[in-house]
């Protein structure tokens, strides 16, 4: 019953989703559009909590909860499971959808009626478009009649994991933020604003976005680290792509929108980087979940869906360029800029945030252009490519951006230039050498290039406006751009994490018995034995690893559970974690009676990855708030 | 110059640039690290250098795993149904590796016929087959 409740929810909003578009996008006078978002709102609230009701019930005779609970699934669990497969996360999606329009419309005071009105009839037939997906090729409220399943099949075993509950909401709000920066664009050639007043309503919506993007990718790429057993933070595997294409051309849109604002330059470039974002986090959901590309992800593939989706890209995306070609040309452009200003630093930052996303787009889509070109060739292409590429760009944007805050608009006095730059100096090198003192023993060029980026982006990020007589004046300063001084010294302390985890990583596979004593980097790991350990939802052999490091002693474990009823096997990593480094032991196969195999390794400044993810998160999402409280 | 002027050919300079590294960089990164894959029946009659990185992949052949007792060494078959390909490896091995699985393997093609990998690909999701392997079933039905 409740189940064909948030079905009708999801059919009314569909209803009022395409009419309120429509309506909001011919009739040029005040709309109650708030109220109208609101009542959307909750209509998808209501389908969403229909939907984990299900699950929480365990009504099997639904077919998603069917296919992705169990009775014996944790009841955390069950309600994370919700969103664990794409009928439920889309319903997830369009519910975020949803809130960024309340939300905008809800502290959005400025604009006129009629830029309001068109940000709200994109929003609703964006939204329109995605309910129609999911009524007709993605129903999650589908029953199994007459004869429903006694139980269900299972949540997949690796997704039964605290990160997983929170990974994709996260993500899909930093993916649907994108929508509005979209939306406004559209209002923005529809109707007469003047660029600064767009640019300013955009801003904080686009960082908001970019805040919960990045929170979203770090939190998967911590997932993936501990729970698949690899230790590995990042693959390059196509969905992680789709996530970070949108990423960079998001950051490079924060940047644009900067200079639209106070300098009305950059206008066309704005306008089309607010398109090609959406169009990124678009382009992701359709590889994703058409199956067209070889990902360790899993959604359920089904070309039909590809179609449809492909049709939503188009339709949108077409839709806006359209607008984009036949707008009436901006109001051009007066303010001047030379060569060492902020504009051309700014114009650099976006130029290589923008070719490193379409290289990557280029890479990941590579294996379709081969297949068809060749006639069903199948290729792959490796990470080998990613670093490759990513490697020069992030050189080329850390010396940018240390020097970034540095500029001034229009152009930058040089003295101001050369005193600060004298100051960074010394900066850098007693970092650099504080940093080698504490690290290595043995230097290769990437870590030196590393730490040199580190300090580079540390120093540049604090000491730009530093001088000794007025301390106050530069506390206040601080105080003021805390969320850009967060995001970039974020960025730095990610760099860091980044370079040392790649060139200092360790790893050893053996097998032990128990009892075995081996040495691994300075360590001494011994080998205690097995026990037998039963879950909730699985049964496991669990391997007691005892590590002696040189001045403490601690014990690790790491498993290999069976899941039922599906029987997969997952393992999980034992993890000692610091700040300079973890150790991550995790176990193989069994071979004769008690002895294993095992995965040791050694991860060097891996936390400090997430934590720089983090502090660029918390930088974005202050900056966006303090927007936010500005405009209305 | 007049000011609109020089900010355009700035732009036009920077993009310029931008767009030659990019197209060098895409170019020689892609010259180097493409992988294609193959079927064991790709692989009967292919003279390929071993030197050259290539995927190869298939079903694995029950009853085909050997294990070593006291290495990590291990050899298994896989097949596409028309030919069987045998498989070393060294090391461990995903979790969702077992008996009449599809299996995507990365590696060296020896000169005896054999294979060597240096990466036996995880996969997520139990009833999910790589879509070169599932693509092979396809045809051998």
């Amino acid at each position: 019953m409740i189940a064909e409740l948030g079905h009708i929810f999801l059919i009314s909003s569909l209803v009022l989703s395409l009419s309120g578009g429509i309506s909001a996008f011919f009739l040029k006078k005040e709309l109650p559009i708030q109220k109208f978002a609101l009542l959307m709102t909750l209509l998808v609230t209501g389908a969403f909590f229909a939907l984990i009701y299900s699950f929480v019930i365990d009504d099997f005779s639904v077919a998603y909860v069917a296919q992705n609970s169990n009775i014996n699934l944790p009841i955390y669990y069950k309600f994370a499971a919700t969103w664990g497969a794409h009928e439920g996360s889309l319903i997830l999606w369009i519910l975020s959808m949803n809130l960024w329009l309340l939300a905008f419309l809800s502290f959005n005071k400025s604009g006129s009626i009629n830029f309001s009105n068109i940000v709200f009839g994109v929003c609703s037939l964006v939204i329109f478009s995605f309910l129609l997906f999911t009524i007709f090729t993605s129903n999650p409220f589908e029953r199994i009649l007459p004869v429903p399943p006694l139980n269900g099949a299972d949540l997949n075993p690796s997704l039964q994991d605290f990160a997983f509950t929170v990974h994709p909401p996260l993500l899909y709000f930093g993916y649907s933020g994108l929508l509005l920066p979209f939306a406004i664009s559209i209002a923005a050639m529809l109707s007469s604003v003047p660029n600064r007043d767009w640019a300013s309503a955009s801003r904080p919506w686009t960082l908001l976005a970019g805040s919960f993007l990045t929170v979203g990718i770090g939190l998967g790429s911590w997932w993936a680290y501990y729970e698949l057993g690899w230790g590995g933070w990042w693959f390059w595997d196509p969905v992680e792509n789709a996530a970070f294409i949108p990423w960079l051309l998001t950051v490079a849109l924060v940047h644009s929108l900067i200079v639209t604002e106070n300098r009305n330059l950059f206008i066309n470039w704005s306008l089309l980087l607010s398109i090609f974002a959406f169009a990124a986090s678009l382009l992701g959901t359709f590889l994703v979940r058409s199956g067209i590309l070889t990902s360790v992800h899993a959604f359920a593939l089904d070309p039909e869906r590809g179609l449809f989706l492909l049709g939503i890209f188009s339709f949108f995306v077409l839709g806006g360029l359209i607008i984009f070609a036949f707008k009436n040309s901006t109001k051009n452009q007066s303010s001047d800029y030379s060569i060492n200003s902020k504009e051309f630093g700014l114009l650099l930052n976006n130029l290589l945030l923008v070719v490193l996303a379409v290289s990557i787009l280029f890479g990941t889509l590579y294996p379709l252009i081969y297949e068809a070109y060749t006639g069903g060739k199948q290729i792959s292409v490796g990470a080998p490519y990613f670093e490759f590429i990513i490697f020069p760009f992030s050189l080329m944007l850390g010396l940018l951006q240390g020097i970034a805050l540095y500029l001034s608009w229009g152009s930058t006095k040089s003295f101001n230039f050369l005193g600060k730059l004298i100051i960074e100096s010394l900066s850098i090198f007693l970092l650099t050498l504080i940093l080698l003192f504490v690290l290595f023993e043995d230097l290769i060029p990437a870590s030196f290039i590393t730490i040199f980026i580190f300090a580079w982006l540390i120093s540049g990020s604090i000491f730009f406006n530093f001088s000794f007589r007025s301390l106050e004046k530069y506390l206040d300063f601080i105080n003021r751009r805390i969320g850009v001084l967060l995001s970039h010294v974020g960025m730095a302390i990610l760099v860091l994490g980044v370079g040392v985890v790649s060139s200092y990583s360790n790893e050893k596979e053996l097998i032990l018995d128990p009892g075995d004593k081996i040495k691994f980097h300075n360590k001494d790991i011994e080998f205690l034995g097995i026990r037998d350990v039963k879950g909730p939802n699985y049964i496991s052999k669990a391997a007691e690893i005892r590590v002696i490091d040189d001045n403490r002693s601690f014990e690790l474990q790491t498993e290999k559970r069976t899941y039922f009823p599906s029987g997969q096997v997952t393992t999980e990593a034992g993890i000692e974690t610091g700040i300079f480094g973890d150790f991550y032991v995790s176990m193989g196969d069994n071979f004769n009676g008690d002895s294993w195999s095992f995965k040791l390794q050694s991860k060097p400044f891996i936390r400090w990855i997430w934590f720089g993810a983090l502090l660029i998160t918390l930088g974005t999402f202050v900056s966006s708030i303090n927007m936010v409280r500005r405009l209305s | 110059m007049n000011p609109i002027r020089k900010q355009r050919v700035y732009a036009l300079m920077a993009i310029a640039g931008g767009s030659i590294l990019a197209v060098f960089l895409v170019v020689s990164a892609l010259s180097k690290n493409l992988n294609l894959f193959y079927s064991p029946t790709d692989l009967l009659n292919n003279e390929l250098s071993p030197d050259t990185l290539i995927r190869a992949g298939g079903m694995v052949r029950e009853g085909s795993i050997k294990r070593s007792n006291n290495s990590l060494n291990i050899e298994f078959v896989v097949t596409d149904f028309k030919n069987d390909l045998t498989i070393n490896y060294s090391g461990i091995l995903p979790d969702l590796f077992s008996e009449k699985a599809g299996v995507v393997v990365q590696g060296y093609l020896e000169k005896e016929g054999s294979f060597r990998a240096i990466e036996v690909l995880a996969k997520h999701d139990e009833n999910y087959m790589p879509p070169e392997v599932a693509k092979l079933m396809e045809n051998a039905e």
